[in-house]
């Protein structure tokens, strides 16, 4: 399934996105080999730093990840660009600097460097300040801008769901003359406390990335969709290629993968793009601009939505788990046990809907 | 030990030892192991500055700093250096403290040497003295601003101005209205704007300029100390002191112990430079973070970038601009521990 982003030609929308998995050119070429339709390097800084340790935690759901920037100065990256670049693929830079000179500067040694496009990490949750630079429209616009007019290729930023307003943030990108955003960046966090030690699960404050803040990259990037023209890139807990489409039918050209490489391996890119392909060839889709957005006409507001008299139905099939976990979730005590039997009670249910996603039977419906 | 003794030795013509050096692929490869062989052997290595001569470029640069004792600077060197070392460059020091006289000489003396070029830091050369290196030939770069404000050379700097208003600016919202400035004699126009900074965050509070509360002093520990004792002195003593560099926050803050003092309780310091030392010492100094190392590698990086252009300098001449940022930790008073985390 191809398609369109920043300008490039990508044969399939799966980017490898900036993190540790990228830190190198071989890191890069993985990315490349597994399939991916672009890669992003690790984000590139003016002066790298020395890693801290440990930076990365897991609870089984989401990680937290403290690793600041690649630990690699500019002047191995030309090297690394070149290992990168040794073959075919499409390579962007991701880069992050606190000035729109610094920022102009890297991005400038990047291009020479060979990178087919950059992506601004102005959303970084860690280190840096309590509000992170893409809650800041003026800056970004300042950053993009200065960025955009010293480069050839086209610029993206990435945008944070730690931003009052994404929308003008995206637009702050637009004015610029960025060629597209990506969102969302992880979001800061604590992953969690030892209660015995009391202390953190990492020592300060990292971003949390992984499958459970993959509904607020989806309504990060329906919002941006619904009201700027500007091309995405949807991030943000992407496990399997179903979600790859959830974000494209919500408006997304492309997408970035990075905590399920991080977890899984590069082979979890190979089984996303083969499947999505699979996919796409039993609807005879060729490209992505035919399905961007599909879902968005879908999306409506409270006054759209037209009220109608549903409530719960259990069919009458006896349940295959003893688990009750319907009767415990309703809130309306509508749901009781009979004579063994579950049941029912419609005076008293308000169709809100909730036992249908809690039985693992699938027994509930609404209907009227 | 020179090319024709190697030459003689090796029976061939000092034109084929040149080669060997500096064309080896335009040599056979049996006459070129020999050649190198008795190179080894008797130890020899080519002149460097003989070398300089015919390809016009040595593989060194010099670096001009104000003060060889102030860890700032050294910071700056190591971010120079960093570079220069990946580029396979040697790097010649200089140390001008505090005398125009000497940076002349100096700057001259590397010339002379031919040296592929220059980084000038906080540079107390005049506009003029700087257009001259440029006009002769010699790629040079400002890390900080020069005494005047020269054109049309690269130059990575900090918002000296900005960064002393937001240091003050600080010390006013944890409550202090009563704040002295501390500033070194050097280098003198990005001091002159940390007290503009100074000034103006007063100013917007409508708090009183007051003479005496700004001291000035060698940019040295004991100009921190000999400063702060003034301070000491006076009837009104200030409540909050600013310094334009750490080492003089260091010498003010041991005044401050020699007097009984106590930091934060009784004087709150803010510094300037975020040298390595300022979270070492008691209490921890709160200061302006200036991107010291990283002014240091993109000083040099802007310098290499005229080498490498081979003339068509003109591309190369941008301004870059870091972020300074103030590191809050114990010297100011300051209680709210996440503007230390952040």
């Amino acid at each position: 399934m191809k398609t369109e982003f920043l300008g490039l030609k990508l044969k399939n929308p799966v980017i490898v996105s900036a993190g540790p998995w990228n830190r190198d050119g071989m890191g890069v070429r993985k990315g490349i080999a597994a399939g991916a339709g672009a890669v992003i390097t690790e984000t590139i800084v003016t002066d790298a730093l020395l890693d801290v340790r440990p930076r990365i935690a897991y609870n089984g759901w989401g990680a937290q990840n403290i690793r600041l920037y690649s630990d690699i100065q500019v002047e191995g990256w030309q090297r690394e660009m070149e290992i990168a670049k040794s073959k075919d693929g499409v390579i962007i830079a991701s880069i992050w600097a606190h000035t729109p000179s610094e920022l102009a500067y890297l991005a400038m040694k990047m291009e020479k460097f060979g990178a087919d496009a950059i992506e601004l990490g102005i959303s970084s949750p860690m280190g840096e300040n309590l509000e992170v630079v893409a809650s800041d429209a003026e800056r970004v616009f300042e950053m993009t801008k200065e960025v955009v007019s010293n480069v050839k290729i086209p610029v993206m930023a990435k945008l944070s769901q730690n931003a009052t307003n994404i929308v003008k943030v995206a637009k702050a990108v637009k004015n610029a003359g960025g060629a597209g955003v990506s969102a969302i960046n992880s979001i800061r966090c604590i992953l969690g406390v030892d209660i015995d030690t009391m202390e953190p699960t990492l020592s300060t404050y990292g971003g949390y990335s992984g499958p459970p803040i993959r509904p607020l990259g989806l309504a990060s990037v329906a919002t941006i969709a619904q009201a700027v023209d500007i091309p995405i890139a949807g991030v943000g807990g992407i496990e399997n290629y179903r979600n790859v489409l959830e974000y494209i039918m919500l408006g997304a050209s492309a997408v970035e993968i990075g905590t399920a490489v991080m977890i899984h391996g590069f082979e979890r890119i190979t089984e996303i793009v083969r499947d999505l392909e699979q996919w796409a060839d039993s609807k005879g889709i060729k490209e992505v601009k035919e399905i961007r957005g599909a879902a968005l006409k879908n999306l409506k507001s409270f006054e759209e939505i037209k009220i109608e008299p549903v409530v719960s139905r259990i069919d009458s099939s006896a349940c295959a788990a003893a688990c009750e976990a319907c009767m415990k979730a309703c809130i309306y005590e509508a749901i009781k046990k009979e004579n063994g039997a579950i049941i029912q009670d419609p005076e008293k249910c308000t169709g809100c809907g909730l036992c249908t996603f809690i039985c693992p039977d699938k027994k509930f419906r609404l209907d009227w | 030990m020179n090319i024709k003794e190697i030459a003689r030795r090796s029976g061939v013509s000092v034109a084929t030892v040149s080669r060997v050096l500096n064309h080896p692929e335009k040599v056979a490869p049996s006459t070129k192991q020999r050649i190198l062989e008795i190179m080894e052997e008797l130890d020899y290595t080519p002149n460097w500055f003989a070398r300089g001569l015919n390809f016009n470029r040595t593989n060194t640069i010099g670096l001009v700093i104000p003060h060889i004792l102030n860890p700032g600077y050294m910071e700056i060197a190591k971010g120079v250096e960093d570079v220069a070392h990946q580029k396979e460059y040697t790097m010649l020091f200089c140390n001008v403290e505090g005398s125009v006289e000497k940076e002349r000489k100096y700057v001259d003396d590397l010339i002379k040497r031919r040296i592929d070029g220059i980084v000038l830091v906080s540079s107390l050369l005049e506009d003029d003295d700087i257009q001259a290196i440029k006009d002769q030939g010699t790629p040079v770069v400002l890390v900080g601003e020069n005494k005047g404000s020269i054109k049309g050379v690269p130059i990575v700097r900090i918002d000296c101005e900005g960064a002393a208003y937001k240091a003050v600016r600080h010390l006013i919202e944890i409550g202090y209205r009563d704040i002295a400035i501390i500033c070194g004699f050097t280098p003198e126009r990005e001091n002159k704007r940390k007290v503009a900074g100074y000034m103006r965050a007063l100013a917007e509070e409508g708090i009183p300029e007051r003479k005496e509360y700004v001291q000035e002093a060698a940019n040295t520990i004991e100009g921190g100390y000999i400063a702060a004792k003034r301070l000491i002195d006076l009837k009104q003593r200030p409540r909050a002191i600013f310094t334009t560099s750490d080492l003089l926050a260091f010498g003010a803050i041991d005044a401050m112990k020699d007097h009984g003092i106590k930091v934060p309780d009784e004087v709150a310091f803010v510094g300037f430079d975020n040298i390595r030392m300022s979270n070492l010492i008691d209490p921890k100094l709160t200061t302006v973070e200036k991107p010291l190392h990283k002014m240091g590698v993109v000083g040099a990086r802007l310098l290499f970038d005229i080498i490498d252009s081979k003339g068509e300098e003109n591309n190369y001449c941008r301004e870059i601009l870091l972020q300074s940022k103030l590191k809050i930790r114990k010297s100011c008073g300051h209680k709210e521990r996440i503007g230390e985390i952040f």
